[in-house]
């Protein structure tokens, strides 16, 4: 029992610091959560790009960006820019790593959604005068955006839990805290348990989250793409 | 002058040559029915006149405006037709009443309460204010293509197209779509419809034009067509088509 009474003395000791830290966690992800999605909407607009150039140029920031590791491209980025004279602070490093590697995700799980469209609903939308854009914004985008819900919930979890090695490039955020109480009182187990309860948590609140949005949000009558 | 005239039409893709001279003139206020087999090119017709395909030669003009050309706004020629489609193609993510405003909106630059205004007017029109905050997966083929008409005639257009406007539905439904048109007829509105339904023709109009190997190769009240055509090809569709029902 002494050793709980220790780790929580620890624990509540360190508590402004894992709190910051679970706040830089929380800015990081719910930012990247937006950028990526957003730029991921750009992306599948440029994927529809009757220019071909602009189409494989798509295709090309899609594959590698799914194809590279992450923690790769971060790397690069925080260690590899400096030596050609680009410094940039871990925040910076992991918003704009994060955002460009979950953009290609999320436009990946659109483009597969906006496959499963009906196409005589875009022709009609055509003969009824409307511009390209306005067929992307108004007939596209919110049936891609709403059968995606599941996909680009996932992927807000996956932001969530993957923000955990942004502190590799020393960016201080709630996994980084709890290493250093752990490394603290050694209480290694204790420390990483609570560690694993608080992402857990986090992500059932966004599940939770995403059931409601996804109720609301349901495509009448829908099809599920297979 | 004739609201719509396409003249010398031709369509090809590729080496194989779907319209091959069409001729063709609607009044304004006319209700005209082009027929054809199956795979005679009475869809590409349709949609080469608004440009979803872009024709190969030949002149159409609208209002006396030539609307093939590269200097022609599309978007304005197509606002002005209206088109019903065969699968009706409604925005499901919509409802009823916004898959009615949609255009109003966003091409007619109307407010959404000016829009919905006119869009419940043009729900009745067609008996559909009832269900008007349904969504497309909640109707009946029939109301789906009720709505499909409403969309149309949300935008005053000049002409409305009708593409084999039974061929999705039940064939006691057929009578329906008849009235449905005939009430068109009566409000002025022009409508160019092309089917092969022939009792569907016989209900909307007097004469009707025959589309085959990409040419009108009559135009003529269906009973002269049935009996006695000098086209025996015309002939064996008109008659084949009677007594098969
Ligand atoms: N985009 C296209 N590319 C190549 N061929 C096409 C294209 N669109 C239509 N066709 C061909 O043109 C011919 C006429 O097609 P169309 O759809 O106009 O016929 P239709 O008279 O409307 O037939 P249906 O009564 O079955 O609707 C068909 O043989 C079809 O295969
Ligand atoms: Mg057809």
């Amino acid at each position: 029992m002494s050793h709980w009474a220790s780790f929580v003395a620890d624990l509540l000791d360190q508590l402004p610091l894992i709190l910051t830290g679970l706040y830089q966690t929380l800015l990081l992800a719910a930012i990247v959560s937006v950028t990526g999605l957003a730029l991921g909407i750009v992306v599948l607009h440029l994927e529809g790009s009757h220019r071909r150039l602009v189409r494989v140029i798509v295709r090309g920031y899609i594959s590698f960006f799914v194809g590279t590791p992450l923690l790769v491209l971060l790397f690069l980025m925080y260690y590899g820019l400096p030596r050609i004279g680009l410094v940039m602070t871990p925040f910076a490093v992991a918003l704009i790593g994060f955002t460009l590697n979950v953009a290609a995700y999320n436009a990946a799980y659109l483009g597969t959604a906006r496959n499963a469209l009906d196409p005589a609903e875009l022709e009609a939308a055509r003969a009824q005068g409307f511009s390209e854009r306005q067929v992307f914004f108004l007939i596209m985008l919110p049936q891609v955006l709403r059968m995606s819900i599941p996909a680009l919930t996932n992927q807000v979890i996956l932001n969530l839990k993957d923000t955990s090695i942004a502190f590799l490039i020393q960016y201080t955020e709630f996994f980084a805290r709890m290493q250093e109480l752990a490394a603290t009182n050694f209480q290694f187990f204790k420390a990483y348990a609570v560690t694993a309860a608080v992402y857990l948590a986090l992500v059932s609140i966004i599940v939770l989250v995403a059931r409601v949005v996804e109720k609301r949000f349901l495509l009448p009558g829908s099809y599920t793409p297979s | 002058m004739a609201l719509l005239e396409v003249r010398d039409l031709v369509k090809r893709f590729g080496e194989t040559t779907i319209l091959n001279g069409v001729n063709l003139r609607v009044q304004k206020g006319e209700v005209k029915v082009v027929m054809g087999r199956s795979g005679s090119g009475k869809s590409t017709l349709l949609r080469c006149i608004n440009r979803l395909e872009e024709p190969t030669s030949g002149s159409i003009r609208l209002h006396d405006r030539e609307v093939t050309g590269p200097s022609v706004d599309i978007r304005a020629l197509r606002r002005s037709v209206g088109f019903v489609f065969q699968q009706f193609a409604l925005y499901r993510h919509l409802s009823v009443l916004d898959n009615v405003t949609l255009a109003l909106r966003h091409l007619g630059g109307l407010r959404r309460n000016e829009a919905e205004e006119k869009a419940r007017h043009e729900l009745a029109r067609v008996d559909m204010t009832e269900h008007r905050h349904k969504f497309p997966a909640e109707l009946s083929g029939g109301q789906k293509q009720r709505v499909a008409l409403a969309r149309a005639l949300a935008m005053d257009p000049d002409v409305v197209f009708f593409d084999e406007p039974t061929s999705a539905l039940d064939p006691l439904m057929c009578r329906e779509v008849a009235i449905l048109i005939n009430r068109l007829f009566v409000d002025g509105v022009t409508v160019l419809c092309v089917t092969h339904d022939l009792t569907l023709a016989r209900l909307i109009s007097d004469r009707v034009i025959f589309l085959d190997r990409g040419r009108v190769c009559a135009e003529d009240a269906i009973e002269n067509l049935s009996s006695g055509h000098a086209d025996p090809r015309v002939q064996e569709f008109f008659g084949q088509e009677a007594s098969g029902r």
